[in-house]
């Protein structure tokens, strides 16, 4: 083989190289191996199979933090990792600019949100879903986060509104 | 070579180029460990390899000038002094300031020896073109050995055992040519006549430091990834990265056969670019799916090296001065590299981390662990994110204990997985931007290479 011929074969050679890598790892997803992307908290998300108390409370607790997480313009993820801790919060709000007020309202819409979420879902009556309403609509800032982390305790007092109604209203009336 | 060559003083020589030019790269595979242990950023950490290639690129053709007019004999002994003494220091420091001092005193001692040597080989193997062969084996050599070597040592003993190491390589080197200085000193004759020096090829040293930028990145970003990504060990990574020296050696045979420098350089340029592409593209977090674009990178780096090596010293005299110039163009183009991409990857870290915190967020938040697990888990994870601040999170331990209970046990496994590969998805893209970079500069060599005359190259 000419010198020249060889010349061309290796600069052939390189350039089928680099294109059939490049085209193999492009081909395999190269370009979207990334972390994935977390959901528009705006969007509704449907309940999975929402059986039991503590499955009904996890699926209220996200539809409230996805509420909450749409009326302030964050991830669902960033404000479940913002009301973890007060040291987490007071991080979050001064990142964001918002006060104590507007994280308050913010969070009662997404316990509203939930409330409506959880009726959908036929998980909970539209007897109970009213008065519930109610309560939420006025529920002290550090309430309203404890329903979240625990939305558990809520709905068990739920089930007891079923009986005395009134017990859930003392609880959580001003 | 010539028959009456003293062999010790040959290989003498030879060891001074690998162990100098080794230098420029053997600290790669310690950096996550300096950068641990000195409690530093990965921007500053980066200034311990920058440091030593700056001062290199700079005092490259000045310390030729030097080694012309004192003698090389001279020059050489004391160059290796310099860079054993601060070898030293290197080892003694405990603060990144003192260290990143250390390594620039080192390259001036480094820059004085090498181009030292390549003006007192033609003398030693008489004939001008068998002592570039050298110089330039010995070069890649201690450039390809370095990491490997480096990253043995960082794991087996300390990060400060590279530099000690050197020390008595370095005075080993030195005794043979303390015989040349001696000589000098006795005769007052400075050897080689001090010649016109010629234009350097310009285009040959464009080319090679934008190779070297792209090499020089697909090296330190490849280690970073494997070691504070991927979290592999030293030797580990060592182990990995050592499949871009072993298919240099592979590709230096390939360009044997192929008289053409410019074919040589093209093609090399080519698949540096294409592997550094490969990098950019990994689909999954898997150390053999490095192994292509380390193959493709390592013969074509081999190619390209020797090949404009070769042309920017061709047919020039003095060869000193003129290596001065591939010496400073190539590590100018390490420090470029370094420079260009260090911004882009640690922004790019510092987004993908934030990405991987709400996707495994998301993860634990949609898990079927129960949710008092989840709030301990979420805590724990939290308190060790707060403890790796910058950097890509280890989340494993926030998982021990395993739960109990088999079926739950299985679930924060599973939880554990799944966070693990956000993470690993998070580090993975992280570098992909930057070795995208690095690939552009590879290509991008192939303009000078291109607009260089037929003739010359």
């Amino acid at each position: 083989m000419s010198a020249e011929r060889r010349a061309q074969v290796l600069i052939g050679g390189a350039i089928v190289a680099a294109v059939l890598l490049s085209g193999i790892y492009l081909a395999s997803g190269g370009s979207s191996y990334a972390p994935e992307k977390t959901q528009d908290p705006c969007k509704h998300r449907p309940w999975r199979n929402p059986e039991g108390l503590q499955q009904i409370a996890e699926q209220f607790s996200l539809s409230a933090l996805d509420g909450a997480a749409c009326e302030l313009g964050v991830s669902r993820e960033t404000l479940a990792r913002a009301l973890a801790t007060q040291a987490a919060r007071e991080r979050f709000t001064q990142r964001y600019g918002i006060d104590d007020a507007q994280l308050a309202k913010a969070i009662r819409a997404g316990l509203l949100r939930a409330v409506a979420d959880a009726e959908d879902a036929g998980a909970l009556s539209p007897l109970l879903a009213a008065p519930l309403r109610e309560t939420l609509r006025s529920i002290p800032l550090d309430q309203a986060i404890e329903l979240i982390n625990n939305a558990e305790s809520l709905l068990n007092n739920v089930e007891s509104f079923l009986g005395p109604a009134q017990g859930l209203l003392e609880q959580f009336l001003p | 070579m010539n028959p009456d060559a003293p062999r010790p003083r040959v290989a003498a020589l030879a060891l001074a180029v690998g162990l100098v030019l080794a230098d420029s790269s053997i600290v790669v595979l310690a950096l996550p460990e300096i950068y641990r242990e000195l409690d530093t950023s990965v921007a500053g950490v980066t200034w311990v390899l920058v440091s030593f290639n700056l001062v290199m690129a700079l005092a490259a053709v000045p310390a030729a000038h030097l080694a012309r007019r004192v003698g090389p004999g001279r020059a050489a002994a004391v160059g290796l002094a310099i860079f054993a003494g601060a070898g030293l220091a290197c080892a003694a420091s405990e603060q990144l300031s003192t260290l990143i001092a250390a390594r620039s005193v080192q390259a001036i001692g480094g820059a004085l020896a090498i181009t030292a040597v390549l003006e007192l080989l033609p003398a030693t193997v008489g004939s001008e073109r068998r002592a570039v062969a050298i110089w330039a084996t010995a070069g890649a050599t201690g450039a390809a050995l370095g990491p490997a070597v480096g990253g043995v040592l960082t794991e087996l003993v300390s990060w400060q055992s590279i530099f000690l190491i050197q020390v008595p390589i370095a005075l080993a080197a030195a005794v043979p040519i303390f015989a040349v200085a001696k000589h000098e000193a006795a005769t007052g004759v400075i050897s080689t006549e001090l010649r016109q020096t010629g234009r350097p090829h310009v285009l040959a040293n464009v080319a090679l430091a934008m190779v070297s930028a792209a090499i020089a990145a697909a090296l330190f970003l490849l280690v970073l990834l494997l070691i504070e990504g991927w979290r592999l060990s030293p030797i580990g990574a060592a182990i990995v990265v050592s499949v871009m020296p072993l298919f240099a050696f592979v590709g230096s045979r390939f360009g044997r056969l192929v008289p053409s420098a410019r074919a040589r350089a093209a093609a090399g340029a080519i698949l540096v670019g294409g592997g550094l592409a490969g990098l950019a593209l990994l689909p999954h977090a898997e150390v053999a799916l490095t192994v292509p674009p380390q193959v493709l990178v390592g013969i074509g780096l081999a190619l390209v090296l020797s090949a404009l090596t070769e042309t920017a010293l061709g047919g020039r005299a003095p060869q000193a001065i003129h290596g001065g110039w591939t010496i400073s163009a190539r590590h100018a183009g390490v420090v470029i590299g370094l420079l260009a991409l260090t911004p882009i990857f640690t922004h790019d870290i510092a987004q993908q981390r934030h990405d991987a915190i709400d996707a495994g967020t998301a993860v634990i938040l949609d898990s079927h662990v129960p949710p008092l697990t989840k709030i301990d888990l979420a805590q724990r994870i939290e308190s060790r994110l707060e403890g790796e601040q910058g950097k890509v999170p280890t989340i494993g331990s926030a998982f021990d204990p395993l739960p109990s209970d088999p079926e739950e046990r299985d679930a924060v496994v599973q939880l554990r997985d799944e966070l693990q590969e956000q993470l690993n998805r998070a580090a993975t893209h992280a570098f992909s931007p930057s070795f995208g970079l690095a690939a552009l500069l590879g290509f991008l060599a192939l303009i000078p290479i291109g607009l260089a005359r037929k003739s010359e190259l």
